[in-house]
């Protein structure tokens, strides 16, 4: 399309112009700074000092990278590392494929039901995330909770499992929790990317005699790419930095096998008052989230360099 | 003729038990939860389960609403921060938007990467540093300790919505009014909010219930105090205090999901689309 004028430029007004933008932007910027960069500044600094019940880093507790050293040589921290990665891979991988089921089920069914079903599938993704895990715990109740109870009365379990007590089973109920929601939020992309396959695509398929499934995989996959991509990132970016659904649910447990990186992180801050060791723990995470962060803002730099054009 | 409409029906039929299923999965929890609430306290631990409640009672929800739960101060303690935080993120969002999709200047890339790199900051990271800033600021014990962190928390996802709407409008639309000599600033309230209202919602709504569910800044600044608790902090505190009273969490839970869902289903339109503004256009 003919790009419309760009009406700010032709006037001589330059420095105005400078003005007035940096009127609109420093707002935003000022609140990003304050609680965004400096913050994270401020941790770089601390994860250098031994800081213990204090945050007054001072020279004679500068220990250079030993809280880095310490954190890599300590068992705790590699299991919640493993934790982590382990979980993000079963929790995406889940709430995806659950996802775009939902968002095919919404396609799929009459048109009657559609508004319906939608409302229900988003209802979750209101939840707060720590509601969210209460009411798990209150699911997976060993002596009372209801999945038990038909574990039991399914014949797939003789007495209900003790879930939030024995290792695995208290990683599939963070997991399963979490996909609960995840689902969710997943699936509201996947309507999302749904909605960019054009009819016409999917039909022209039909004719050509593809079956259902293999015009899924062959046209409608394929066009529903860009969004299923950035859906994959946030999803990540959300499992790797997970928190409150283990605060809520396990606390960390049993015997630490459910901490993640951010919850061992705010144990070793607000319980064991050890802010250095904190802090490189949470540089550590920050790099990791980093680097799907790169992939990220990778995907979206067309809006990054969007230059209000009609596009 | 008469094969379509019993397949019409088929369909009708699968569709309806669909919905069915998919309503198990989504809100089969919060039924639950919703039934534990009307359990008389101590039944809900009755073996073998009841599923349904044998002697229903609104008891729970009196005293969830009592004065030592008081359940109606975190609801209320949350409009502020949300609704205040909500308020505070659409005004700076809308005007960073305004700069990066109607205007031309130089650090353009920059200024977005800049607000967008915020979005991906985990948490965890910013919690200490922020917590002491505030503490300084004299702002822990009060409920401000949560409405302006929030602002910031908000300001990623709506810059990025309301952006993305903008640069879709023809740039002729200022024109006539800027050669009528508006100045910007009338420019922006005049022109651009009427004409990015569904944006500048959406982006409203998300950043209410973003600031709505926050928890680990929300737990970390209201030290315990009950009086500062917002509704996600309320609620896993009643979880872990009551250990033996679910009847009662769960009537707490339910008043308490009531502004959300409400909220999330009136606006899903919205929702769908500003959650995925970002990602549809690119």
């Amino acid at each position: 399309m003919r790009r419309a004028p760009q009406w700010g430029v032709t006037n001589n007004l330059r420095g105005r112009e400078g003005f007035r933008v940096g009127l609109l932007l420093v707002p935003a910027g000022l609140a990003l700074t304050v609680f965004y960069y400096l913050p994270v500044g401020q941790s770089a600094v601390y994860s250098l000092f031994d800081l213990r019940f204090s945050l007054t880093p001072s020279a004679d507790l500068f220990v250079g990278l030993g809280n880095y050293v310490d954190a890599l040589s300590s068992g705790e921290f590699w299991g919640a590392v493993g934790f982590t990665l382990f979980f993000s891979l079963f929790a995406v991988a889940l709430d995806l494929s659950i996802g775009m089921f939902l968002a095919l089920a919404v396609y799929w069914v009459d048109t009657r039901f559609r508004t319906l079903l939608r409302a229900i599938i988003i209802i979750p993704w209101a939840i707060p995330n720590v509601i969210q895990a209460s009411i798990w715990r209150w699911m997976f109740n060993t002596d009372v909770g209801l999945i038990g109870d038909l574990l039991v009365k399914l014949g797939i379990a003789a007495s209900p499992p003790l879930f939030l007590v024995d290792t695995r089973l208290a990683f599939i109920a963070v997991v399963w929790a979490y996909v609960w929601k995840g689902a969710s939020i997943s699936a509201i992309f996947c309507m999302a990317a749904l909605a960019t396959v054009p009819k016409e695509l999917q039909e022209a398929a039909r004719i050509d005699g593809a079956g259902r499934v293999a015009a899924f995989f062959r046209i409608t996959v394929p066009t529903m790419l860009p969004v299923l991509v950035v859906a994959l990132i946030f999803r990540t970016r959300d499992a790797l930095r997970l928190f409150d659904v283990v605060f809520g649910l396990t606390r960390g447990g049993p015997g630490g096998a459910t901490e993640t990186l951010s919850t061992l992180t705010y144990k070793t801050y607000f319980s064991f008052n050890r802010y250095g060791l904190g802090s490189a723990y949470a540089i550590i995470s920050f790099g990791l989230i980093f680097s799907v962060a790169v992939l990220y803002l990778y995907r979206i730099r067309n809006q990054l360099s969007t230059t209000g054009s009609d596009r | 003729m008469r094969d379509r409409t019993s397949a019409k029906r088929r369909h009708t039929a699968a569709s309806l038990v669909v919905v069915l299923l998919l309503a198990i999965f989504c809100l089969g929890p919060l039924i639950w939860i919703a039934l534990t609430s009307l359990k008389p306290a101590g039944t809900e631990f009755r073996t073998p389960l009841e599923y349904l409640p044998r002697e229903p009672t609104v008891e729970n929800y009196q005293t969830v609403v009592s004065s030592s739960f008081s359940i109606q101060t975190a609801i209320l303690n949350s409009f502020f921060v949300s609704g205040l935080a909500m308020i505070g993120t659409v005004l700076l969002g809308g005007f960073a938007a305004y700069a990066v999709a109607r205007l031309r200047f130089r650090f353009k890339f920059a200024s977005v990467l800049l607000i967008q790199a915020a979005g991906l900051v985990p948490p965890i990271i910013i919690i200490a540093p922020t917590f002491i800033l505030l503490k300084t600021a004299g702002l822990v014990g009060t409920l401000w300790a949560m409405v302006i962190p929030n602002i910031a928390y908000g300001l990623p996802l709506a810059t990025l919505l309301i952006t993305s709407f903008l640069s879709r409008i023809p740039m002729n639309l200022e024109e006539a009014a800027y050669l009528d000599g508006a100045s910007w600033m009338r420019m922006y309230w005049q022109i651009i909010v009427p004409v990015a209202a569904p944006a500048l919602i959406s982006a409203g709504i998300l950043s209410f219930l973003g600031s709505w569910g926050e928890f680990m800044h929300a737990f970390t600044v209201s030290l315990g105090l009950p009086r500062l608790r917002t509704v996600p902090v309320a609620i896993l505190s009643y979880s872990q205090a009551f250990e033996l009273q679910w009847s009662w969490v769960s009537a707490a839970t339910v008043i308490a999901l009531v502004p959300v869902v409400v909220l999330s289903v009136v606006f899903q339109r919205g929702v769908v689309r500003g959650l995925t503004s970002g990602t549809v256009s690119g």
